[in-house]
């Protein structure tokens, strides 16, 4: 203890001492020596030294400051200032306030300030910036990379957006060609979290980045290119509805003449934001796959502003080239970006299936695998035409040495509608031969010749015809089922009379016994669609069936429970090969490269496959999530009706998911409402947002709508349990922009009632955010911003349509990515034997008694339940449902449980019958009821649990 | 200073390229091809229009080859050895190590054809010592004021375009070069300079070639199809280039669809050269060159060495076979044994020279080809006509163009009606000066011309500090497209006059000096002049009750009145300009107006007031610069009432 104490005393008198000899030597007006400049850092660094001595070195720091403007003293007072802010964040703010101070800005040494300035970037929190005039004056300076370094951080300096799109476009003049293209990234930056409507200045900085598409430099180009587009798709959005198709236009041909540039990465940025633009017309998407020039082109030019002319024939054969290039990462672009073009023409649909056709060619297997994603993608929007020239190219995929363009190809497939039997033949041939080579394959062929037989049942029975003598048993008796290929025909052949197609003819029962013999193979082929126990009873029923009984009711019932069915030929296996890791591929070493390169996954894209434990299923799901970004961009350039084709298909899509694995339940239902809720977001933003745009819809039609997104949104935020925090922020942005959008509407907007619900959601939000420490988004940040200044500005929260309108610009749908697997909360409500026929018996005047039998999946035992009986809206009645009371008669935690519940009716009319509703609704907590309150009842909105229940009643006749 | 261009060969036409530039005192010769379709003097370049006497070494700086085709390269040897030229030469590393293979097939072939010799092997080996290789983007000092630096051409391997500046004239020749890669060569590749003058080839100056996906497609087609069936195919191909693309190619192919059927390369230059190509992975397409690493593209798996008792031999296989057009040689002698059986299949190259047996095949084909007196071959087999090209389409050389942006270009090695057209296509569309000449002719173009000047130390100053102006008034602005009409546009847009600001002084007997604007009156002691307008005149009045009747009576607080409602008049009339109102005066960019109070005011025309009472008088006054805008505001208040 002693020596401790001994040395303790020692160093505070060193400190001392130190401290002494640096006070004396300033108050003589002398600069601190380098060796006094060492002893306090040694201080500094030292953890035991006490504040007190700390603040009299900031002092003796901040004195010697003004004293001594040598450079190199400067620097080293520069260091001491950052370790004291580094060591000591209680101390940061004074070190930063002498780190701002004069002295070190206002430096003759551009280096210095440089350095300063990134001490101070590399410590200062957002708010601790340099006021903008000090910014601007450092960047007006004569020292480029401290201009540089300014305008590249220009964003966490300064908040104002005019002054940043001052310097910035100024800064596109300088003659230094990396302040170019830093003042050009801050362009796009700005134009992305910005809110800008002048008209000139969108135009302006759209036609200065033009101008510098033609820079001598490669990096001012890309810059310049992705300037162009974001600038470009601001222009389209401000311009008149009438010219909005033209500006689109000329935007893309802008963006096409840089496909031909010298430098990878420009063509690179070049294809990826061709396909940003949204809405091109045909003709010039058609241009872009012919290097003449088009009839229709020939001397169309265009005018998005003043001045800048351009004539379509400028982009011709952009895809051509880009499809050819010698770079894969600039072709897999290319395949990327037609995959978004192909949504609006047919026409161009089929031409660009022809190119994809030949991308099949491709020496690089990522490149062949982006072409057949293309073309699945064209496949699901229904924008897929097969014709004969194309099969054998398409089909030749089928025997490709890498097993994922087989795998994709046979995705392809299973959706593929063929209009002739030549063409249906030559793609069974092709899996056959696809089996041939590749025995390993046998499950995922067996499940595509599955799928493609039942989308074309007449074939198939033809076909089945036609090699039944293959597959009957040898002559002497014996069964010779051991060749694969029968195998392949006799799934082909069970597929039949799962058939959408109305007057399929029969397929010999006898085959179906064959198949049995195959069970367990074909079962493994067929896993995804049902399980080995459901096949043989698939199989044997129709074994067991004559011909007339297997278009018989029976049969289809028992396939309903075999798979959800799909109304359209469009199901998909649930795992996708789509998302399967590309670097798995041995060929594909530098291509692994590429595909982080190219940024087509996107982060989200990337965090998924970091994810340990992959579920084929969430990935896929995470797909949907991605396209519904797509078509949210859709959305917002106005194309609501193309965005609902999109929204539609992917719904159907998921709807035929099946949900067999445990959990996979609720993260299908969970897309399925994600999908429901975007749908009606979209419906309602379509009919809102573009105010030049004349309202289709009443007010009346208007607050239906904005009911159901209520309540879509309601269920979406209430009915999943095991959501991450971050999924939860994410459904709460959208809660908000319903909010917003009810908020913007004068004359639907029950403005007491809203504001309080985007209050309290944004008091949630922060909840989460400090909770969770999870980045905010852009939107949810600008929300809160503008809240918390019309809080200060007037006490009372009035309505401000323009406000609101304006926070909305800055929202945009961030890509919503699954990470956990949720569950899906609901119940299934029943009255044992109750019917029209059969009712329940109850004397009028006095409580009858309705006996529910419910069961609840997925309901915490803390969650409030309410069985609402309503026989008309006036006379509702809500009967609590208490958790804790109900004894779990099938003993199973949480998930399921089942039970009767004898339920009050009180309000019985004086009738001899009627029938009342039934439901059960869960309290969502955070929504309180606004309305007059009913006795009684929940304090908080319901949630709907399941559909409601008809109960019939009948006055007893006993009494 | 100007640049003069004398064609020597390969205008106008396709063959012998060489061209002679001079450009600023230096003569530059490139490429020293000769004309493959002459056996007589025509052959060579006219060499002695560039010196009457022969004295090449003097005249002419350097000589630079593109790439190793006879027609780029053929008159060399005779050129150095027999012309006795020993100056330097510039070509690229895999130009320098193919050419003499290239001179030494071609000098056999002239000896079998029993032609008098033009130059030996000897010559050949003595002309590459003198050859200096450069590398690509290398930048080489060829003497004090010459620099010239190669760029990558695809074409063949080794092929480059060549960049040449003398002080301050600068210039590009192309070369032969491909616009679009192909299995094993990338796309030619350059930056984007500051050039005088383009000379580029127009093999291609009016097709427009689809995408090559098709071609292979077609081609693969072709060869599978054959080979499934069990039949043989004979692929008669050029030793170096298009051997290696078809290999890569079908190699690949095979590969992919795990096919097994052996693919041969005849033995001979093939072998030798696929050899070269190893070692030149660095000149070849990108992803060749990715995946060098593990794997040698021109390392064929699949290919294997031919000898003649495999002719015969059961079962498929496809064969290249060295020479092309089948003038001869080993793929003749296969084509005799393979040509009668309709399973096999033969591939010609896209272009035969006419009495060739490719050049029959094309044409029609034959059921009987007569080879000689005695020998008669019957053709069953099937043919394929390959349409592959090194050379880029007319879109490719456009995009070239388009890209450089050069001051003028000439147009060479293409067929003449073809050129006029595209010569017109670039001077309308992209407003280029172009030039296609014929052989012999010389085309002088001038070239920039920069004098040195001297800066001030305020100009330079005033130089490192941005200085930039936003302006939203009407500027006249150039479209993107070159359209060459200048138009009047209204927007933001942003300026940088930093080196406008300075004025170029040039005192006699003294070096020119650029100094700052404000430096200028200074030096000249001179104060600074502005013109300034000035026009008083009447504005219509509506009758009200509280102005008094006569304008001096008008006390300020009325001016302050009218000059608002002045300006309210203006803010709706006038689209642009700042509408600043101060008091009694308002102000639109150096415009100012106020109520004029003076009944002799110098600036008024007519005194007259015609309605006194209703009208009141108004004293303009504007700089020169804003003339239009001020005429605009003074017609609108003379049509308007107050």
């Amino acid at each position: 203890m002693g020596m401790v104490a001994e040395l303790e005393r020692r160093q505070s008198a060193m400190e001392l001492h130190i401290i002494n000899s640096i006070q004396q030597s300033l108050d003589n007006n002398q600069p601190l020596s380098f060796q006094a400049l060492a002893s306090l850092r040694s201080l500094i660094i030292n953890p035991a030294t006490p504040d007190s001595t700390l603040s009299s070195v900031l002092d003796a720091l901040s004195r010697s400051l003004q004293l001594n403007r040598d450079p190199v003293f400067l620097h080293h007072a520069l260091k001491l200032l950052r370790d004291l802010a580094s060591h000591r964040p209680h101390l940061s703010p004074f070190a930063l306030d002498l780190l701002r101070s004069d002295s070190l800005f206002s430096s003759a040494s551009p280096r210095l300030v440089g350095e300063s300035l990134s001490v101070l970037l590399s410590l200062a929190s957002i708010g601790n910036d340099i006021d903008a005039a000090r910014f601007v004056s450092l960047c007006l300076g004569p020292s480029v990379s401290v201009r540089q370094c300014l305008l590249r951080n220009a964003e966490k300096l300064v908040f104002r957006e005019s002054v940043l799109l001052a310097v910035f476009l100024g800064f596109t003049r300088d003659p230094y060609p990396y302040v170019r293209k830093e003042a050009l990234d801050g362009l796009v930056k700005l134009c992305k979290n910005g809110d800008f409507d002048d008209r000139d200045v969108i135009e302006g900085c759209y036609c200065r980045a033009v101008e510098l598409l033609r820079d001598a430099e490669n990096y001012v180009r890309s810059a310049a290119v992705r300037a162009v587009c974001e600038w470009g798709r601001l222009l389209v959005i401000c311009s008149e509805d009438m010219n909005k198709q033209d500006s689109s236009d000329a935007v893309f041909i802008q963006l096409g003449c840089m496909v031909r540039d010298m430098s990878v990465d420009v063509r690179l940025e070049a294809f990826e934001a061709l396909g940003k633009i949204g809405l091109v017309s045909e003709g010039i998407l058609l241009q872009t796959l012919s290097k003449k020039v088009l009839g229709i082109n020939k001397d169309k030019a265009f005018k998005p502003v003043e001045g800048l002319d351009i004539s379509a024939s400028a982009v011709a054969g952009a895809y051509i080239h880009g499809l050819e290039d010698e770079f894969s990462e600039v072709r897999m672009s290319a395949c990327y970006s037609l995959r978004t073009l192909t949504v609006f023409s047919l026409r161009f649909a089929c031409e660009a299936l022809n190119l994809m056709m030949d991308m099949l060619n491709d020496d690089s297997t990522v490149v062949r695998l982006q072409a057949l994603d293309t073309i699945h993608h064209m496949a699901t929007s229904n924008h897929l035409k097969v014709e004969k020239i194309h099969i054998h190219r398409f089909l030749s995929a089928l025997v490709d040495s890498s097993s994922v363009i087989r795998s994709m190809t046979r995705k392809i497939l299973k959706l593929a509608k063929l209009p002739q039997f030549k063409l249906f033949k030559l793609c069974i041939d092709g899996l056959l031969g696809n089996l041939e080579i590749y025995p390993q394959d046998e499950a995922d062929v067996f499940s595509a010749l599955f799928h493609i037989g039942r989308n074309h049942g007449k074939f198939t029975v033809h076909i089945i015809e036609e090699v039944s003598p293959e597959m009957e048993p040898a002559s002497g008796g014996k069964l010779s089922f051991d060749s694969t290929r029968v195998a392949a025909f006799l799934v082909l052949a069970i597929s039949a009379p799962l058939s959408h197609e109305k007057d399929v003819s029969a397929i010999p029962p006898r085959i179906f016994s064959y198949a049995v013999t195959w069970l367990g193979r074909i079962s493994y082929g067929l896993s995804d669609l049902m399980n080995q126990e459901k096949l043989l009873a698939y199989l044997s029923e129709c074994s067991r069936s004559s011909t007339i009984s297997l278009a018989d009711f029976k049969i289809n019932e028992a396939l309903l429970t075999v798979e959800s069915d799909a109304p359209i030929p469009l199901c998909s296996k649930v795992d996708s090969p789509v998302s399967m890791p590309f670097w798995k591929d041995s060929g594909g070493t530098s291509d692994y490269h590429h595909q982080e390169f190219l940024s087509l996954g996107k982060s989200a894209a990337h965090a998924e496959y970091e994810l340990g434990e992959h579920s084929e299923l969430r990935k896929y799901v995470n797909l949907i999530f991605k396209k519904v970004k797509d078509f949210w961009s859709l959305v917002e350039l106005g194309c609501t009706t193309e965005a609902f084709k999109g929204i539609r298909a992917c719904k159907e899509e998921v709807a035929s998911f099946t949900a067999d694995s445990p959990g996979s339940s609720g993260a299908v239902a969970f897309t399925l409402q994600y999908l429901q809720v975007i749908g009606m977001l979209a419906k309602v933003w379509g009919h809102l947002r573009p105010t030049k745009m004349l309202n289709p819809y009443g007010v009346g039609k208007l607050e239906l709508l904005f009911a159901k997104l209520d309540r879509r949104l309601r269920e979406i935020s209430n009915r999943f349990i095991g959501l991450s925090k971050g999924e939860e922020l994410q459904i709460l942005d959208l809660v908000l922009v319903a909010c917003l959008l009810r908020l913007s509407k004068m004359e639907i907007c029950c403005c007491n009632a809203a504001m309080k619900l985007l209050l309290s959601t944004v008091a949630h939000v922060e909840y989460l955010h400090k909770e969770g420490s999870i980045e905010l988004s852009n939107f949810v940040t600008e929300v809160k911003k503008s809240l918390h200044d019309a809080d200060s500005s007037s006490s009372s929260s009035t309505c401000k349509p323009l406000l609101f309108k304006k926070l909305l610009d800055s929202f945009s749908l961030q890509q919503f990515v699954l990470y956990g697997t949720p569950r899906y909360i609901h119940a299934e409500l029943a009255v044992p034997s109750n019917d029209s026929e059969n009712p329940l018996p109850f004397i009028p005047g006095i409580p009858a008694s309705i006996p529910l039998a419910i069961t609840l999946h997925n309901v915490l035992t803390e969650s409030r339940l309410w069985v609402r009986i309503s026989m008309n809206e006036e006379s509702t009645q809500f009967v609590f449902l208490d958790l804790n009371l109900i004894r779990n008669e099938k003993r199973s935690i949480n998930v399921v449980r089942e039970f009767t519940f004898v339920a009050p009716f009180y309000r019985t009319p004086k009738a001899i019958s009627f029938t009342v509703r039934a439901s059960l609704g869960l309290e969502c907590f955070r929504e309180n009821i606004d309305r007059v309150k009913v006795f009684g009842g929940p304090k908080c909105e319901l949630t709907y649990l399941c559909p409601e229940k008809e109960i019939f009643l009948c006055k007893s006749t006993e009494c | 200073m100007a640049i003069d261009c004398l064609v020597l060969g390969a205008g106008q036409e396709v063959g012998k390229s060489c061209m002679v530039v001079s450009i600023n005192g230096k003569r530059i010769m490139f490429d020293c091809g000769m004309h493959m379709g002459y056996t007589d003097s025509r052959r060579y370049p006219d060499f002695s229009l560039i010196s009457k006497t022969g004295d090449f070494d003097n005249a002419l700086t350097c000589v630079i080859v593109t790439h190793f085709h006879l027609d780029h390269i053929g008159a060399l040897p005779y050129f150095t050895e027999v012309c006795g030229y020993k100056g330097p030469i510039y070509m690229t590393y895999p130009t320098k190590a193919l050419a003499p293979l290239m001179l030494e097939d071609y000098r056999k072939n002239m000896d079998r054809r029993g032609e008098d010799e033009q130059f030996t092997s000897d010559h050949i080996a003595e002309c590459m010592k003198k050859v200096i290789p450069v590398n690509l983007k290398q930048t080489v000092q060829v003497d004090k004021d010459l620099q010239i630096r190669a760029y990558y051409a695809g074409h063949v391997i080794g092929a480059a375009m060549f960049y040449a500046k003398v002080g301050d004239a600068a210039m590009v020749y192309t070369g032969d070069y491909n616009m679009t890669p192909d299995r094993h060569l990338g796309a030619a590749q350059i930056d984007r300079l500051q050039l005088d003058l383009l000379i580029t080839e127009s093999t291609y100056a009016t097709t427009i070639r689809d995408s090559r996906y098709g071609r292979e497609r077609e081609f693969l087609k072709a060869v599978h199809n054959c080979v499934a069936a069990g039949g043989k195919v004979l692929i008669p191909t050029f030793a170096l280039g298009r051997a290696q693309e078809l290999c890569i190619l079908l190699e690949d192919y095979w590969e992919r669809m795990n096919l097994k059927v052996p693919i041969y390369f005849s033995a001979g230059l093939t072998i030798q050269a696929n050899m070269y190509y190893k070692m030149l992975i660095n000149w070849t397409s990108q992803k060749i060159k990715e995946t060098y690493a593990t794997h040698n593209a021109f390392d064929f798996k699949n290919v294997r060495n031919f000898d003649r008792s495999l002719i015969n031999a059961p079962g498929p296989c496809v064969l290249f076979a060295t020479p092309g057009m089948i003038v001869g040689g080993f793929s003749l002698e296969v084509f005799m044994q393979w040509a009668p059986s309709e399973n096999n299949l033969v591939t010609l190259p896209g272009y035969c020279v006419a009495g060739t047996i490719g050049h029959k095949l094309m044409s029609g084909k034959p059921a009987k080809i007569d080879l000689d007196k005695d020998t008669q071959i019957n053709v069953r087999c099937q043919i394929h006509q390959l349409s592959f090209s090194p050379h880029t389409d007319a879109k490719g050389i456009m995009d070239l163009v388009k890209f450089l942006s050069p001051k003028h270009a000439i147009l060479v090695h293409g067929e003449k009606p073809k050129m006029a057209t595209l010569k017109e296509r670039i001077q309308s569309e992209l407003g280029i000066q172009c030039y296609c000449p014929a052989n012999n002719e010389t085309v002088t173009i001038p070239s920039t011309h920069y004098v040195k000047a001297d800066a001030s130390g305020t100009f330079i100053r005033s130089c490192l500090n941005p200085n930039f102006k936003f302006s939203t008034c009407s500027s006249t602005d150039k479209s993107y497209l070159d359209s060459n009409k200048s138009k009047a546009v209204s927007r933001l847009s942003v300026s940088d006059d930093r080196a406008t600001e300075g004025i170029l002084v040039v005192e006699k007997g003294k070096k020119a000096k650029v100094i700052h604007q404000d430096e200028f009156l200074h030096r000249l002691g001179e104060k600074k002049h502005e013109i300034q307008f000035a026009y008083c005149f009447p504005m219509h009045m509506a009758r009200t009750e509280d102005l008094s009747s006569t304008s001096h009576m008008l006390c300020s607080f009325d001016k302050c009145t009218l000059i608002s409602r002045l300006s309210m008049i203006l803010s709706d009339e006038l689209s642009e300009g700042n509408i600043l109102d101060l008091g009694e005066e308002l102000q639109v960019e150096s415009f100012r107006v106020s109520v004029c109070s003076s009944d002799n005011c110098p600036h008024r025309l007519s005194s007259s007031l015609q309605n006194g009472s209703e009208s009141v008088f108004f004293c303009c006054h504007w700089s020169v610069a804003d003339e239009k805008l001020a005429w605009k505001i003074i017609s609108i208040m003379k049509n308007s009432t107050l």
